[in-house]
Parts: C-alpha cells; structure tokens; sequence
C-alpha cells in the first residue's frame, strides 16, 4: 500500500532521515519503533506532505506521492493523527471533526460518519459543544483519531498515540486501531509501547538515527535481542 | 454632564470604525501570528481609492463610492499579502515588521504623491438635520456610519462561526500544522484573509471618510496607532475584545477631546495604552478555554 524508498529528510544540514526504505502492506497493522529524536515523527509528515523530503521516494499503491502538498496527499486517501494530538483547541469538538472532513463535498456522508464517529466515541458525543481545548488528554487523543476519520483515509497513520495516557485509555485506543483495520483501515503507527503493539500489529521496523535497522514479525520481535533490551525490558517469564 | 454624555455617545458610535481596524489587526495577527503594520494606511488607501469612481461616473452616489472603496481595498489587501509576507521568511519575526512599515510609508507616500498632499473632500453618508433626544443630539451620519460597521463585524463574524471557509480560517490560526493535516491550504486561506480584512478596512475607511467629510494623508498614522492600542486593550487575537475596546477607545478619545481639545486628546490615548500594557497586558478579555 505504502512505499517509502531511500527517503532522505532534513531541518538545515541536519539530516534526520538518511534513507528510509519501509513497506506497509495493504490491510495490515505495522507498527514503527524507535527511541526518542531517531526521527519516526520526521518520516510522518514526510509522507503526509509537511515536510518535503530530500531525496528518495514515497509512493501510494504505485501512484508517486513524493513532495505533494499535504490536501493532495489527504485527498489520495491519506491521513495522519499527528504527535501531540494537535487538536483546535478553541473550536468546539464538532468543528474539530467538520475540520478533519474539510476536503469532503457530500454532506449527507459527512453527517452519517460525523454520527458514526460518535458511536465509535461516545465519550465525544457528550462533550459534542465543548471546545477541544479543555477536554482530557484521552479526549483529545480520540478526538484527533476521530479527525483524522472523517477524510476517509484508506491508509491512517499514528504518531504515538498512546503517548501520556493512562493504561485504561492506552487500552481504549489499542481496541479502536484494532477495530479500524478490521473495518479495512491500513494502519501504520508510530509506538513506544513494544508491549501494547505485540498484541495488535503485523509487521514492525525498528529505526535508529533517521535508519531502518529491523524489519521483522511478532515473533522475531520477541526473538530480537536489540528490541529486547530497549522495548521490552529483561526477558519475560512466559 | 450632558456635555459629557453628548461626548461617549458620539465617541462610542465612531469607536466602531476603530474596533473594525482592529478586528483587521487582531484577524490577521490570529492566522499568520504577525502585525501587519500597514493595515490602518491601507484602509485609508482604501477609502481614497473609492474616489476614482468619480473619473467615470461624475454624480455617482455616496453609497458606489463606499463600495468600490470596500472593493479595491480588498485588492489592496491581497496586492500587501503578496508584496509583505507571501514571499518573505515567516521565521524571522522582524522580516514582515520591516516589510509592512516600509508599506506603512510606501501607500503613505503613494497617497501625498498622487493627491499633491492636499486633503480631497468625501461624500457624507447623510446631510440632513440631527435627531434631537431631549437634550441628546443623535448625529445620524455618525448613527449610519455605527449600523455600517455593525454590519460588516457581524458579515465577519458569519463568516468565521458559520461557514467552511470561517472554520478553516479558524483552524489555521490555532494549529496550522493540524489545519493542513485536514487538508486546509495555508496560503490559501492567509491571502483570502487578507482579502477579508482588506475589505472591511476599506469600510471603515469609507466610515471615517464619510463622517470627516474629507480624506487626508494625515489620517493614517493617528488610525495605525489606534487600530493597535484596540488590538492591545482588547487582547490581541481576540475578536469581542477589539469590538469593546474599539468603543471604549472612540468615547475615551472624544471625551477628552472636549475636556482638552482636538491637538490634545491623542495624547491621553497613548496614556490608555501605557496603563494597559502595564496593569493588564493580557488585554480585557484573556483568551479562554484553552488548556495550556
Ligand atoms: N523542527 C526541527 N528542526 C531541527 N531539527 C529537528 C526538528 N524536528 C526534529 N528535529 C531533529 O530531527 C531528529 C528526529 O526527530 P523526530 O521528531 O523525527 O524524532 P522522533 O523519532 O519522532 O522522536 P520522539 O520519539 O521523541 O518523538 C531529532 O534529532 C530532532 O532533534
Ligand atoms: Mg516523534
């Protein structure tokens, strides 16, 4: 679904991707790891079209997406829930999700998956009038992935979504990105949380100063001794 | 005391011109988070340019002037976009100071250049009798020249709570990178707000056209610095805040105007504006509702 070839980015001189090669298989769940500042949210909005990245080459199911601006990369049926949540802290959370479905015509599509996210997050429903900004962390991370919904996208990605949320939530968010790629979402996720990730995604990378360095399933990430001492901790028990 | 409160109903119905230069600073500064100093020049470019009717259409009424003024200021508005930020570094905060004060005095210049400096005379908005409230005189051009604005502010403010473009115009202000994740374009949406509030101070340029009786040079810096001690009482950014402020700035103006007369009354103005930035910087309504 997703193709990211030797993709090279950079702030100034700086380079903090130098040369990403990655796949993300359509209808799949593949999860991104990596320490802190090894440039996972860089390659995010190089794909969505924030940044423009030097080299290299990023493609959607053969179509080239590479230095698009960031509505033509949306309306190619991509979208990112972005580190940080980034909601619009003075619209209300209804405005919010008017805002995510900003490049949509059909209302009436608008309005059914407006209720549909609803369903999803009742929690949202009830604060439907409030404005976003003084909702809880929890609250904005549903709002931001209920957002980033209302495109429509057929690939979603994730920038550490579960990034300062109680365990509960943490759960909470894990179930949806479950749920979505059961509905035929491609999800590819930025997470920190080895943990919660082994439970839910296909197909993991590792990346370390703006490299890839480990591709591999489940079952190797458990197996890998890098991933082992940084995500996961001493080896378990079980 | 009728004096007195002679002098705040005038000064509040003209302070809506000064809360709609405001509006224009406080819009701009929310979306592209810079001043934009040539904004009040711009306006009275703006009313000026309205005059040009006149070398087609000879006896054309009061109100095609106000348009056209409205109409070429929005042009005026897109022509400073392009000319003071479209192309010059965002990150550097002194780059578009620098660029909209030379704009400041480039339509300044253009203005004395083009009219020799001379004041040119301004269609009034009404030229009939006041109305007489008991011992209140109700000055009906300056009552015209207060539904005006109203107007304008609440097409403005239409358009911002009820409309696509407002929603998106919203987002860019409080998050642009989220804004463009929705697939909002940012230079889209800050040149039609430099459009929009082009537009709305060529209104109030025309107001303060119509209600002087005449347009001159020397109305633009006196505006800039009001439009900007609106902003700061008001809090910058904020939209109810430029609107009160606006008000309180027009009947602070005129009382003072009758207590010490017209050279003074500027003065005590900039007093206002010391008092606010030392005893409440934030303005009179501190943005609410966000988090951190
Ligand atoms: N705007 C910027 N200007 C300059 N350097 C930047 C900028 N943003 C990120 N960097 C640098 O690029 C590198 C990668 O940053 P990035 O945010 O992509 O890391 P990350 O993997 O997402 O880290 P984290 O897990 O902390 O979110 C870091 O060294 C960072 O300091
Ligand atoms: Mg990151």
């Amino acid at each position: 679904m997703l193709d990211v070839r030797d993709v090279v980015t950079a702030y100034g001189k700086i380079e903090a991707l130098k040369g990403v090669t990655l796949s993300v298989a359509e209808g799949r769940i593949t999860c991104l790891l990596g320490p802190n500042g090894a440039g996972k949210t860089t390659l995010m909005y190089s794909i969505a079209g924030i940044l423009k990245p030097r080299r290299g080459r990023i493609a959607l199911k053969d179509r080239e997406i590479t230095g698009r601006a960031p509505d033509q990369v949306v309306q190619a049926g991509v979208a990112l829930v972005p580190e940080n949540r980034l909601v619009f802290p003075q619209m209300s959370v209804r405005e919010n999700l008017t805002a995510g479905a900003y490049l949509r015509r059909d209302r009436a599509g608008i309005a059914a998956d407006m209720e549909r996210m609803f369903q999803r997050f009742p929690r949202l429903k009830e604060r439907e009038g409030q404005l976003a900004g003084t909702l809880s962390g929890g609250e904005q991370q549903m709002l931001s992935v209920a957002r980033a919904l209302m495109s429509r996208p057929r690939l979603l990605l994730m920038d550490e979504p579960s990034l300062g949320l109680a365990p509960l939530v943490v759960e909470e968010i894990f179930r949806i990105v479950t749920e979505l790629n059961r509905d035929g979402t491609t999800i590819f996720l930025v997470e920190q949380n080895a943990h919660m990730a082994l439970k839910v995604a296909h197909h993991f990378y590792l990346m370390e100063q703006g490299r890839v360095s480990f591709s591999g399933t489940p079952g190797e990430v458990e197996e890998a001794e890098v991933i082992q001492r940084a995500y996961l901790g001493s080896r378990r028990a079980d | 005391m009728i004096d007195l409160a002679q002098s705040i109903v005038d000064g509040v119905l003209f302070g809506t011109t000064y809360a709609v230069i405001g509006i224009g600073f406080t819009l701009i500064f929310g979306v592209m988070h810079k001043i934009n100093m040539s904004f009040a020049a711009a306006s009275i470019a703006g009313a000026y340019s309205g005059l040009l009717v006149f070398l087609l259409w000879k006896t054309a009424p009061p109100i095609v002037v106000f348009a056209t003024s409205a109409a070429l200021a929005g042009l005026i508005g897109y022509a400073i976009y392009l000319l003071c930020f479209r192309f010059i570094p965002i990150a550097s905060p002194l780059a578009t100071l620098m660029s909209t004060v030379g704009m400041l005095l480039l339509v300044d210049e253009i203005i004395v250049h083009l009219t020799a400096g001379m004041p040119l005379s301004y269609p009034a908005i009404y030229d009939g009798y006041p109305i007489e409230l008991g011992q209140l005189i109700l000055r009906v051009d300056l009552l015209l020249v207060f539904l005006v604005c109203l107007v304008a502010m609440a097409v403005l403010l239409y358009l911002l709570y009820r409309t696509r473009l407002g929603i998106a115009t919203r987002a860019v202000a409080q998050q642009p990178v989220a804004a463009q994740l929705c697939g909002i374009r940012l230079t889209q949406v800050n040149a039609i707000t430099f459009v929009m509030t082009g537009t709305l101070g060529g209104i109030a340029g025309a107001m303060i056209g119509a209600s002087v009786g005449v347009l001159s040079p020397l109305l633009s810096l006196p505006l800039t610095v009001k439009g900007l001690i609106v902003t700061v009482i008001g809090g910058l950014g904020s939209i109810p805040g430029a609107i009160v402020a606006g008000l309180l700035v027009g009947a602070f103006e005129n009382v003072f105007q009758m207590w010490r007369g017209v050279t003074e009354r500027d003065m005590y103005v900039m007093l206002l504006l010391f008092a606010f930035l030392v005893f409440r910087p934030g303005g009179l309504f501190r943005i609410a509702g966000a988090r951190d």
